[in-house]
């Protein structure tokens, strides 16, 4: 902070902000410092996972099920003899998947509505909203819940089901942007000179509203990994021998008494993924809100 | 006033509406009737005959305009159709769990006070203090970590380790009310951490909020101490909130009390949500739709009627 102030750091909502900008005034929050620092490692750990699993997290030894944790099985093993360590890394791959798809999808989803109903107006808005209200009547999981069991089991269909809710966040704030955005003199300028609508809204409002986009998109992934850890945890969504944390966390329940780990450590791994999103977004929240800056 | 009322009103009925259509679209879209997929157990599926007898019984061969027609009249005459998978009358099998998560909620509800409203004070007042981020990061772990969890966690600490509360199980109050409350302890926990996280923080910021005016100052420059500026002026704005999150928590509430009473074994709503949605019950799984958003609806009118009775500007620009 010794070169640019706080206030060069986190510009007014309106103003392009280089992403570096933006991620040195993130850093700044300590809990976002820490969320980043665990986001980094589980990607780490899901990227290289085949490397770093000292066994296949598919292979079974009935013999050696549900051993405690020793040197050749770090955490134990499950109930089907599989090394729980190697599972959990390849779980990371799994949720980190899952979350980001499912985020990114509602995203894409929800500002290209929000753009279309803010920048539209009228009965298209008016519509387009109403139907976002009723959506946030049902409580997320509840609603995923639903759909995914309609849909099927399989995580393509919690990815799909997430998206058909997710959606309507993403499209009541980029509306709600759009609406700020779209009477400022610059959106007037470009119209004044004749750019074409489509142009306005891609190039002129859409660089103007990702901010609180990004934020969105951040805790939305958290969301994203939490519905489908419950989802599979109920028995759909992952579907064996896949490693998913929820899957684990269900399976484990079963032998809490003898082998705690089993339950345990799966949702240690979910926790953390989307407590550090969360911090994340928070830190974010918190950098791109001026009101804030001042209170921290 | 009335006018607002009336507008919100309008508003609302639109939104249950589109609520209405949505659920019905859900419900259809179970793939192979959900009814087909549901007998499957218990009909012959191969026989032709059998199949159009059943889809006849339950209005499948109609339209699906007249069927959600027919749907819509029967629901509001309080025929809610008959469970596929017991067999119960589906609003019976509301009014007796119904109870059970009332009980269950109750109960979180008071935890979420308990631990919102000292944590949020505190924050506020301790601001950006070692302390304050500790609470901080307390809440958001405390609204992050997942439901089923946590519950598994307490179990293991609280029924396996230390053999305190009873792992899993239900007994009717007027049973044996001990019992039952001793039951309840480490569901409508595991059930309040959530909202008691989310009300922290709202009551942390709302307070800063008002610490923050003007007729705080005063109050200070008048030397009152600090407790009661704190207790007599700071603390009777600053929890507005309060009523919003506890409201708006019980929509999210029972989206946890389908993973806790399934955990815990509380035969309440959300195990039969559950449930349904295994089974394709597809009668239960759109009334616990319907319910679940009628309830959010509502809480959401009333909470818009009472910020525009505590709040006049709002009244203005509804």
């Amino acid at each position: 902070m010794t070169e640019t102030g706080p206030i060069g750091l986190v510009a007014p909502p309106i103003s392009r902000r280089p992403p570096f900008a933006l991620l040195r005034a993130v850093v700044r929050y300590r809990l976002a410092r820490v969320g980043l620092g665990i986001i980094a490692a589980l990607c780490f750990l899901a990227i290289f996972a085949p490397v770093l699993a000292p066994h296949s997290p598919y292979h079974q030894d009935l013999h050696g099920a549900l051993a405690a944790p020793s040197r050749v099985h770090w955490l134990g093993t499950d109930n089907l003899g599989r090394d729980l360590f190697s599972r959990l890394l390849y779980g990371a791959r799994v949720s980190l998947f899952v979350g980001i798809v499912s985020a990114a999808v509602s995203a894409a989803l929800g500002v290209v509505t929000g753009l279309f109903a803010g920048f539209k107006g009228g009965a298209i808005d008016a519509i387009i909203m109403r139907v976002t209200d009723a959506f946030l009547c049902f409580p997320p999981l509840i609603f995923i819940l639903a759909m995914s069991a309609a849909l099927g089991p399989g995580l393509h269909n919690v990815i799909l089901s997430f998206a058909l809710f997710g959606w309507t966040g993403f499209a009541r704030i980029t509306r709600g942007q759009v609406l700020m955005v779209r009477e400022l003199p610059f959106i007037e300028a470009a119209r004044s000179v004749g750019v074409p609508p489509r142009r306005i809204m891609m190039r002129h409002i859409l660089p103007n509203i990702m901010a609180p986009v990004l934020v969105a998109i951040t805790i939305t992934i958290g969301t994203a990994i939490l519905v489908e850890s419950g989802v599979s945890f109920l028995g759909l969504g992952a579907q064996p021998p896949t490693a998913s944390w929820g899957k684990e966390l269900r399976v484990g329940f079963a032998y809490l008494e003898t082998t705690p780990l089993f339950s345990i450590a799966p949702g240690v791994m979910i926790s953390l993924a989307i407590v550090s999103f969360n911090f994340v977004g928070d830190g974010l929240r918190d950098a791109l809100d001026p009101r804030l800056r001042g209170l921290g | 006033m009335g006018k607002y009322i009336g507008i919100r009103l309008a508003h609302s009925l639109v939104i249950l509406a589109i609520v209405i259509v949505l659920v019905f679209i859900i419900a259809r879209l179970i793939p192979g009737d959900g009814i087909m997929a549901a007998m499957a157990g218990s009909v012959d599926l191969h026989d032709a005959q059998v199949v159009e007898r059943v889809r006849h019984q339950f209005g499948l061969d109609q339209p699906i305009p007249l069927q959600f027609a027919v749907w819509i009249g029967q629901f509001v005459r309080g025929e809610w159709g008959t469970s596929i998978g017991t067999g119960e009358n589906v609003l019976d099998m509301f009014r007796s769990r119904l109870p059970i998560t009332l009980e269950l909620f109750f109960g979180a509800t008071l935890w979420s006070l308990a631990i919102g409203i000292p944590v949020g004070i505190i924050g506020a007042l301790k601001r950006n203090s070692a302390v304050d981020v500790c609470l901080t990061a307390g809440t958001i772990v405390g609204v992050s970590i997942p439901v089923f969890w946590e519950a598994i966690l307490l179990i293991y600490v609280l029924s396996v380790v230390l053999p305190i509360f009873p792992p899993s199980g239900y007994v009717p109050f007027s049973e044996n009310p001990l019992l039952n409350l001793k039951a309840m302890v480490l569901p409508s926990f595991v059930l309040g951490t959530h909202s008691g996280g989310l009300l922290a923080r709202y009551v942390r910021s709302s307070l800063l909020e008002v610490l923050g005016q003007d007729y705080i100052r005063t109050a200070r420059a008048k030397g009152l101490s600090e407790p009661a500026v704190v207790a007599r002026h700071a603390m009777k704005p600053g929890m507005i909130p309060v009523v919003t999150v506890i409201g708006l928590s019980w929509g999210g509430m029972l989206a946890g009390a389908f993973f806790v009473e399934a955990i815990f074994a509380i035969p309440g709503l959300g195990r039969m949500g559950v449930e349904a949605i295994f089974q394709k019950d597809f009668p239960v799984v759109q009334a616990t739709l319907i319910v679940v958003s009628v309830n959010v609806l509502l809480v959401n009118l009333l909470v818009d009627v009472l910020y525009g009775y505590l709040d006049p500007r709002i009244r203005v620009r509804p």
